[in-house]
């Protein structure tokens, strides 16, 4: 009996089938939006369409270049992402090593691990923000009684605290999460490896140092790689917490680009900044990408 | 029942060569073996018998019937695969009767079908249990009730018995003759151990770097092994190779003094050869009766009891050769003795072809 | 293994589980205040008097507070539904069936997945106020799935490629088709991926921020994380109103990451093998 269609023929329609569902949907809400988004910059339009779309070149990226509050954004993005990565590693990691050995409650510290990144951004910041309160919250009262302080700190109307409190709540968030992409990582390093070391006389900072950290890197990159792509978009964050402020020292990129999209309504402008934002993170992932390359 | 033609079949991936030229007439009913060393091309000359793989070259034929393009499953042939492929979340009997529920054949049938087979290969106990509730044996049972099942013109077996333990993997090996003789449907069997081929092969193709080394049943493959590869890869352990130059009178082993006649009927005009020798056919002799030069002194280095036989190593001038001699009084490490090689059993090869020089006719090249 | 390193290292697990504990339990609490008790001074670590008033008179003071909580379900379901079933096909199909383009498109999936979310609002706030998808159900479903699809797409291709290929094969020989093979085996043998995948992506859909604040404009229809943060008025934070309601908004996820904590916690490890 011959076919039509030979599998092979076949195997590849199905194929293409398959996977035109998802290709659908991703080209309509991820592909499709940032092209128009960069058409949007490069013109004049009203949202309700009266005026016709108007070709207004780079009109709007020299706008953004002189525009001090968008430098603003981009130094608080850049600073917050600085600050926070980091600490976040450094606590990823010491969780990690922590839920590795074996212990009698490791399911309540699995979920205490879990339970901040199951939490929703946005309510976890609302949260933050009551204890972080000048007047009532629990941090002041925690640190007037104990003596620390004589004056109620105001966090969140320090430029300076309210960024150190947003980089707090942040690393408070997504530590368990860089903590289990690395504890998957140590799981895979074999347990020979630690007890050769431990024969050849290591203690356990040289065996942290030699064993672990090495055979670490893949998981440790591939960790940043996604924190990073996170912390460069943080919105619901500085949302939550500060709406921006004080004085938009914790205005990130991604907030004032909502702000100037939907409070100013300029869409335009707005599309500038987001491509810009885009072509920021874009080229990261370029060079992360790139860096994974050559590890292997 | 049918044969199965391959013409010169062949498959790339891209640039690299998996198989060549392979050309081999399979008759109806024969139990043909394809045995090689991992990468040599044989479980993929038997994925596109079975429809697995595209065949970049050549025309398949079964039962006379061009199959190159048609579906595996119209193919008329059925496959019992190395690591069972069983679907773990059927029952046996489920196993067994899926491809005839695909068929649509009626519920009665398929129980009949299936039942039968099942008292053939004594799966009857099984028949609800899940393949994780069997052990390796009976799941290997189950994989080839589910190929006999299908009443195919084609057995295909990828290594069916690679993943046992080595007793298991000798019974299972009788059991597979004992079910060829009796349903006596044409097999084509890739394995990689020789001793498989050599016990379940009516005829067996030896593959090397995707070329056909050889074609010949059990017997002429051992006795009459057309190239050094199939020479050093049958027979176990492995035949004795001595590199050697052309003399005036004879063969003088290479790094060493002895000086060999030509063995009868072995003769060729390169300067160069490569003599092969089977363990087996080296002899320990005690009394030198009539010495003549396949005589040699030899001192053992090491020797090896197996049980009913025993390995002797030798160290004989300038060169080693592995002796298989009876287990029972045999001499130990240190001792000298005499040897005697059979000429009539040396192997000559061109060293720079590897192929054989022939004493007699290869049965098929 | 000598006594006091163990101490040391329960001190740390006892320290790391109030540390993440804590906001929660603090939350929680403060939930239970009354107005006063908010509010007090010095600060009440214990509520006194310990009320439910919070509770019984949320729904009376924001009645939304529901319609929140069943918009994010309706949407959450809804985005894991679509993204298990398209992810599901596409993953299988970049997986298994040796496909030529199968490579470049994984690779494109994961590079979209980067996009930043703040980038698609103007347009897609463009879009579907013109094809009137703005404040529909179907309209956030949609771009939710969008955004967790590549996720999806990748976690399940990694779920699949452990799955032994000789019994797509032998299925392939018995005469079954891509769907059969789909639905009758690759489903039943990896469900377990599909669950912590599914799991993963409500829990996302539930916390996500930007496309629903700006997708949902009316009221009625945002969903629980945008509803409570836009409780804040100018001037004044009705915290007692916040509290209760975020306790009562973060139940659902906390309850799934609690009883389904190793499949979550076994996906998102698996998906770091990328």
């Amino acid at each position: 009996m011959t076919q039509i269609l030979t599998l092979e023929k076949r195997t590849a329609l199905t194929g293409i089938g398959f996977v035109t569902p998802t290709v659908l949907i991703i080209a309509l809400i991820l592909i499709y939006p940032i092209i128009q988004s960069i058409v949007l910059s490069f013109g004049q339009s009203s949202i309700d369409g009266f005026e016709p779309y108007r070709f207004v070149g780079l009109d709007h990226y020299s706008k953004l270049m002189g525009d001090s509050r968008f430098w603003n954004a981009l130094g608080v993005t850049f600073t917050f992402t600085a600050l926070s990565i980091p600490l976040e590693l450094m606590f990823g990691i010491g969780l990690a090593l922590l839920m590795n050995e074996t212990f009698k409650f490791k399911g309540w510290a699995r979920l205490a691990v879990l339970f901040p990144w199951a939490l929703p951004t946005a309510l976890n910041t609302l949260i933050w923000r009551w204890m972080y309160n000048s007047d009532y919250g629990l941090f002041n009262a925690v640190a007037l009684q104990s003596g620390l302080v004589e004056r109620p700190i105001n966090f969140l109307g320090d430029d300076v605290l309210a960024m150190v409190a947003m980089v707090v709540v942040a690393v408070w968030k997504t530590s368990s999460f860089m903590a289990l992409i690395i504890l998957a990582g140590l799981q895979s390093i074999p347990r020979d490896l630690f007890e050769a070391g431990r024969i050849d006389g290591m203690n356990r900072w040289t065996e942290f140092t030699q064993i672990t950290l090495p055979l670490l890197k893949g998981p440790i990159l591939v960790a940043l790689i996604i924190r990073s792509m996170d912390a460069l978009r943080t919105f619901e964050l500085p949302f939550n917490l500060t709406d921006g402020g004080p004085a938009a020292a914790t205005e990130s990129l991604s907030l004032y680009a909502y702000k100037v999209i939907f409070d100013f309504l300029d869409f335009n402008f707005g599309a500038a900044i987001v491509v810009v934002q885009f072509l920021v993170i874009f080229t990261m992932s370029l060079v992360y990408v790139f860096a994974l390359r050559n590890k292997d | 029942m049918a044969n199965v033609t391959l013409n010169q079949i062949g498959k790339s991936y891209g640039k690299d060569t998996a198989v060549e030229n392979f050309n081999l007439e399979i008759e109806d009913g024969e139990f043909l073996v394809l045995l090689g060393p991992s990468g040599c091309g044989k479980s993929t000359t038997l994925r596109m018998i079975a429809g697995l793989e595209s065949i970049t070259t050549g025309e398949l034929s079964i039962g006379g019937i061009r199959m190159n393009e048609t579906d595996p499953k119209d193919r008329g042939v059925a496959m019992v695969f190395q690591n069972y492929a069983l679907y773990p979340h059927k029952s046996v009997f489920d196993n067994m009767a899926m491809a005839l529920k695909l068929q649509k054949i009626p519920k009665a049938e398929i129980e009949k079908r299936v039942n039968d087979v099942s008292d053939l290969l004594g799966l009857n106990d099984y028949l609800e249990r899940k393949p994780a509730a069997l052990s390796g044996g009976q799941r290997q049972r189950v994989a080839i009730g589910r190929a006999i099942v299908r009443t195919p013109e084609v057995f295909l077996f990828d290594e069916p018995l690679s993943n046992l333990d080595a007793k298991l993997r000798v019974k299972m090996r009788m059991e597979l003759q004992e079910l060829h003789k009796r349903i006596g449907v044409t097999s084509i069997y890739v394995t990689h151990d020789q001793v498989e081929a050599m016990t379940l092969a009516d005829r067996i193709v030896i593959l090397d770097g995707g070329k056909v080394a050889q074609i010949g049943s059990p017997r002429d493959v051992y006795d009459y092994p057309a190239t050094e590869f199939v020479a050093g890869f049958i027979g176990s352990p492995a035949m004795n190779f001595l590199p050697a130059v052309q003399s005036e009178s004879g063969w003088r082993i290479t790094g060493s003094d002895l000086l060999l006649p030509h063995p009868e009927g072995l003769a060729t005009k390169s300067e160069t050869v490569t003599l092969g020798i089977r363990p087996e056919h080296i002899e320990v002799i005690t009394v030198v009766a009539d010495p003549d030069a396949w005589v040699i002194e030899a001192t053992v280095k090491l020797d090896e009891l197996l049980g009913a036989d025993a390995l002797l190593n030798l160290s004989v001038q300038g060169f080693d050769l592995l002796a298989r001699v009876s287990g029972t009084d045999f001499p130990e490490a240190g001792s000298k003795v005499h040897i005697r090689m059979d000429p009539a059993r040396i192997h000559g090869f061109d060293p720079a072809t590897g192929l054989a020089l022939s004493r007699e006719p290869i049965s098929e090249r | 293994m000598k006594s006091s390193p163990r101490f040391g290292l329960y001190f740390l697990v006892l320290l790391t589980v109030v540390i993440s504990f804590f906001p929660i339990i603090w939350l929680i609490l403060t939930s239970f205040k009354n107005t006063a008790g908010i509010y007090a001074w010095p600060i009440q670590y214990w509520p006194d008097p310990f009320t439910f008033e919070n509770y019984i008179s949320i729904f009376n003071n924001s009645p939304e507070l529901l319609r929140y909580i069943l918009n994010s379900f309706i949407v959450g379901v809804g985005c894991t539904a679509i993204t298990l079933m398209c992810g599901g096909i596409a993953a299988y199909a970049l997986s298994r069936l040796r496909l030529r383009f199968a490579g470049v498109m994984m690779v494109g999936i994961l590079a979209v997945s980067m996009f930043p979310p703040v980038s698609l609002l103007p347009s897609l706030f463009q879009n579907f106020l013109n094809f009137g998808l703005l404040n529909t159900y179907t309209g956030l479903i949609l771009a939710h799935a969008g955004l967790f699809l590549p996720f999806s797409v990748w976690m399940l291709a990694s779920y699949f490629a452990t799955l032994p290929v000789e019994i797509e094969e032998a299925a392939k020989m018995d005469g079954m088709g891509f769907v059969r093979i789909f639905l009758t085996i690759i489903l039943p043998l990896s469900w377990p991926g599909f669950v912590a995948t599914g799991l993963i992506v409500f829990i996302f859909s539930w916390n996500e921020f930007p496309l629903a604040l700006v997708l949902m404009t009316q009221n009625a229809m945002r969903t629980a994380p945008v509803g409570i943060s836009l409780y804040p008025g100018e001037y004044a934070f009705p915290w007692e109103t916040i509290s209760t309601a975020t306790v009562l908004a973060i139940i659902p996820v906390l309850i799934i990451t609690a009883i389904f904590q190793k499949q979550i916690v076994g996906g998102l490890t698996a998906g770091a093998g990328k």
